[in-house]
């Protein structure tokens, strides 16, 4: 740890880089809020209707969303 | 002893109130079992952390020569000082005088050691003059101790005055022009009226006329260690759990600089949760801290003598407030060590 100044870091919050599908993840989910609403059966199917899908490919269940962002957001 | 109570009020002001807590600088910037050289309230500091991760704070000087301690070794559970070999205990007591065994500064507490505490990702620490040793009471901001809020720490290291920092806090106003063009505080009247409400550790200084719009309030706490509160609405794109918070702190570094806490929070839970923080990290943040530099660019910029030459209207009464309270604080303290 330098202790060189100024520290001006943006990212403070991250663990890595985010990869590609989590960019795309976060931009469709970010459309998928503001057009489709916050609720969480809404929000599946918006990200399935832009068949926007999980990394293994399949479509999103509520279970398997829930599951996904909490993995994203620990 | 490094804080002198026979500062003048002058320097008080400028270099940071004593006999409280100040944010000092991010927990992970001190590893464990390693040490740190930091500047705060315009003296030298070492932050020291044993390996198990028990951290103190020392006065970077050694009680022999005045060497800092922070060119010194870590030596696991103390400093060796690298000029003549002295051993600091973390407490500040002198345990080794390697050059001469016996001699009499071993034994004694001869290094200022500051209490710490560690708060949300943050070490702070206490202040005291040499009138006030003890700790006051820390009461910590609700955002940070609620277990229904998620918060993330972001630090960031400004050239301009402390003051400058927490005057643009109790400023809101700046919100509608200053950030006129960010993802949060684009809308709203860019005219309003303001009001300050007294409360038991500070007060609000808020809009009459729009709530909920742009940066609509501020309250400024004083519970052991001087903080903000204030709200900012998210756009529909950051999800459910409604608007953003921060807390924040200013640390002083000196009578140019400052350390700068914002902990971004939001009262969320589940997925809502679990997805705010994945945007945050993904996209929200980057936003966040291009607002950020847009404060940074204009304090940085203030001329030095920007608060002795201005002509201030009602937007400005929170800032007038501020200024009365921190002044009359410096002058009690430095009047108290007289």
């Amino acid at each position: 740890m330098t202790d060189t100044w100024p520290r001006l870091d943006v990212h403070q919050s991250r663990t890595h880089e985010p990869t590609p599908y989590e960019y795309k993840l976060a931009a469709t989910l970010e459309e998928v809020f503001t057009r489709e609403g916050h609720e969480l059966a809404d929000v599946v199917r918006g990200l399935n209707t832009r068949q926007v899908h999980a990394a293994d490919g399949a479509p999103w269940t509520e279970e398997s969303f829930r599951a996904e962002m909490n993995r994203l957001g620990a | 002893m490094t804080l002198s109570s026979s500062a003048t009020a002058d320097h008080i002001y400028a270099t940071g109130l004593r006999n409280q807590w100040h944010a000092v600088v991010p927990s992970h910037h001190v590893a464990p079992g390693a040490m740190r050289k930091v500047t705060a309230l315009g003296e030298q500091w070492l932050l020291f952390r044993r390996s198990d991760g028990v951290l103190s704070m020392l006065a970077d000087r050694c009680p022999h020569r005045g060497a800092p301690l922070s060119l010194g070794k870590h030596l696991g559970d103390r400093v060796a000082c690298w000029y003549h070999g002295v051993e600091v205990e973390p407490d500040g007591t002198v345990s080794s005088v390697p050059g001469l065994p016996g001699c009499g500064l071993e034994g004694k507490k001869l290094v200022t050691s500051l209490p710490v505490r560690e708060v949300a990702g943050a070490i702070l620490a206490y202040f005291g003059d040499e009138e006030h040793p003890e700790p006051v009471e820390l009461t910590l901001p609700e955002p940070l101790t609620d277990p229904e809020v998620d918060a993330f720490l972001c630090y960031a290291e400004w050239n301009a005055p402390w003051r400058y920092a927490v005057e643009n806090l109790l400023d809101p106003m700046h919100g509608a022009f200053l950030h006129h063009e960010s993802h949060t505080m684009s809308d709203g009247d860019t005219t309003a009226k303001f009001r300050i409400r007294e409360t038991a550790r500070g007060y609000f200084f808020e809009k009459t006329d729009q709530r909920g719009v742009n940066f609509d309030w501020v309250e400024l706490c004083r519970t052991g260690v001087d903080w903000v509160d204030l709200s900012i609405p998210y756009p529909p794109s950051a999800g459910p759990g409604g608007p953003f918070g921060i807390v924040g702190m200013v640390c002083p570094v000196d009578e140019r600089r400052s350390g700068v806490f914002f902990w971004r929070y939001r009262r969320v839970a589940d997925w809502q949760r679990a997805s705010w923080r994945f945007l945050y990290r993904t996209v929200i943040e980057q936003r966040h801290w291009d607002v950020l530099e847009q404060d940074r660019v204009m304090l940085e910029a203030m001329p030095a003598d920007a608060d002795q030459r201005e002509n201030l209207y009602q937007h400005d009464l929170g800032v007038v407030r501020l200024r009365r309270l921190y002044r009359a604080a410096a002058e009690a303290q430095s009047a108290a060590g007289a």
